[in-house]
């Protein structure tokens, strides 16, 4: 796959990611008709829009929210600029991304922002201590190949997206419960639109997983091709891999986003229920993948 | 009159084959332009440092004149240089100057501890990395915009619209001295 390729496949995803997310607003509005009858229903589907218009607009501000990330100036820390600096130019973007920095012993990073031009790059405090330089600067190519490669407009969009969708149908239950009159409705009806309000969430899940798990091959190899240092992008994971601490303030909704699975319960293990909801491939994977690209084995 | 139609049919396809062929190498050529100004940014931060670099390092040890001069030279003919390839050469032989400038510098503890010299010597390490970052990428574009005006079929818009192939810029042998020194020191 050629980044040309990449990009352009991530357009087309991001316009279905759209599509999809339009759709199950709909489908969450037509379930809550049964609850809420026809003025309730348009007004959800108005609210979702709207919300999910508005969250576009801020996705960049509500995730630092969400991930309690503080941006991080150069005089704070110039040997960390420094890196991102080179790490910038030897990607090619046209200007240095800013550095936020959350305060978390686990390591970990990751970069978000609906534009490029206004994407930046979160680590821990936990990361900054734990890596030796040639490590971490290949931990910053990794998140510099997610902006470059438009795969962070597209997190970004999931991430948000997800947010929105699940709301709306947690939203209508209440509502279904609360406004209830019981009686005289079909059962049918009644059984269908549950199922719809319970599965929306959970589709809007599966598609937030099965967006992120391959572009992570891609930015590991886009980062070590950037540095010329295959290695160090598999010794940053290897050391990745034997920390199990989890970050504190991550979620559902901006898992996809870090570098690796931030919690352990999304890390989960084993069994094909369980690969559906990974959102990352496993670091043993994305090793090997390293390992066979640059010729090289790790002592284990 | 069908044969006529599909001639047409056929010169339209190619014509516009041909103008996407035309914008896609005008874009790569765009990228080798910017990956080559990034350089080009760096290399004049450099020429900037050095002779304040010089100047700290003559206050200690002004008769070892001929690294001096050596490493004047070599700054201006990294100036001078025309185009990739000449720059890649003289950057490697102001490297090595440099190299042997620190290790003149070595000598003299006093100078090592001045606030001073640590941080040009701080700023001319990051400026090398930051050659070496920017070469990496702009080589990366020349070898992509190259490919294009030497494979089939852009190889014919290539040719017919003069779209030349370009130099890369070399690492040169010495080129990582002196980034070796300012860390042993």
């Amino acid at each position: 796959v050629t980044l040309q390729q990449q990009i352009r496949a991530n357009r087309w995803r991001t316009l279905l990611v759209v599509v999809a997310f339009v759709g199950l607003v709909v489908v969450v509005s037509a379930a809550s008709y049964a609850f809420l009858g026809q003025g309730g229903a348009v007004g959800l589907l108005a609210f979702g829009l709207a919300y999910g218009l508005f969250a576009w607009w801020n996705a960049g501000r509500m995730i630092g929210g969400l991930t309690h990330a503080s941006p991080l100036e150069k005089r704070d820390d110039p040997e960390l600029y420094r890196l991102v600096e080179n790490v910038s130019i030897a990607a090619g973007l046209p200007a240095t991304p800013p550095l936020y920095l959350v305060d978390d012993p686990a390591p970990n990073a990751f970069a978000a922002g609906a534009k490029p031009e206004k994407a930046y790059v979160a680590v821990t405090s936990g990361l900054r201590r734990l890596m030796p330089a040639r490590e971490l600067e290949a931990v910053l190519a990794h998140e510099i190949a997610h902006i470059r490669n438009r795969d962070v407009r597209l997190m970004t969009l999931a991430a948000v997206l997800v947010g929105v969708v699940a709301m709306i149908s947690d939203f209508a239950f209440r509502m279904a419960f609360w406004g209830g009159r019981g009686g005289n409705r079909n059962p049918v009806q009644v059984i269908s639109a549950l199922v719809a309000l319970l599965l929306a969430p959970l589709a809007a899940l599966l598609l937030q997983m099965a967006l992120s798990r391959r572009r992570e091959f891609l930015a590991d190899a886009s980062a070590a091709a950037m540095l010329n240092d295959a290695e160090a992008m598999a010794l940053a994971l290897r050391r990745l891999e034997l920390d199990t601490s989890e970050v504190a303030y991550a979620d559902r909704a901006t898992a996809h986003l870090y570098i690796e699975s931030p919690t352990r319960a999304i890390r989960g293990a084993g069994g094909f229920l369980a690969g559906l909801f990974q959102t990352h491939p496993s670091l043993d994977d994305r090793i090997r993948a390293l390992e066979q690209a640059g010729g090289f084995r790790l002592s284990h | 009159v069908i044969v006529l139609w599909v001639l047409i049919g056929i010169v339209v396809v190619a014509v516009l084959l041909a103008m996407w062929l035309f914008n896609r190498l005008v874009r790569l050529r765009n990228e080798v332009d910017t990956g080559w100004s990034n350089i080009d940014v760096q290399l004049k931060r450099r020429n900037d440092l050095i002779p304040n670099l010089v100047e700290a390092v003559k206050g200690y040890a002004a008769h070892e004149r001929g690294v001096f001069e050596e490493v004047t030279e070599a700054r201006a003919a990294v100036a001078r240089a025309a185009g990739p390839g000449e720059a890649g050469d003289a950057d490697s032989l102001l490297g090595q100057a440099l190299g042997r400038l620190f290790a003149v510098a070595e000598a003299y503890p006093e100078l090592q501890a001045s606030q001073n010299f640590r941080q040009l010597q701080e700023e001319l390490t990051d400026t090398e990395d930051k050659i070496a970052s920017a070469r990496r990428y702009y080589n990366s574009t020349v070898l992509a915009y190259n490919n294009a005006g030497q494979t089939f079929p852009s190889l014919l818009v290539a040719r017919l619209f003069g779209f030349t192939a370009r130099e890369f810029f070399e690492a040169g042998e010495g080129e990582r001295a002196p980034v070796a020194v300012a860390f042993s020191s």
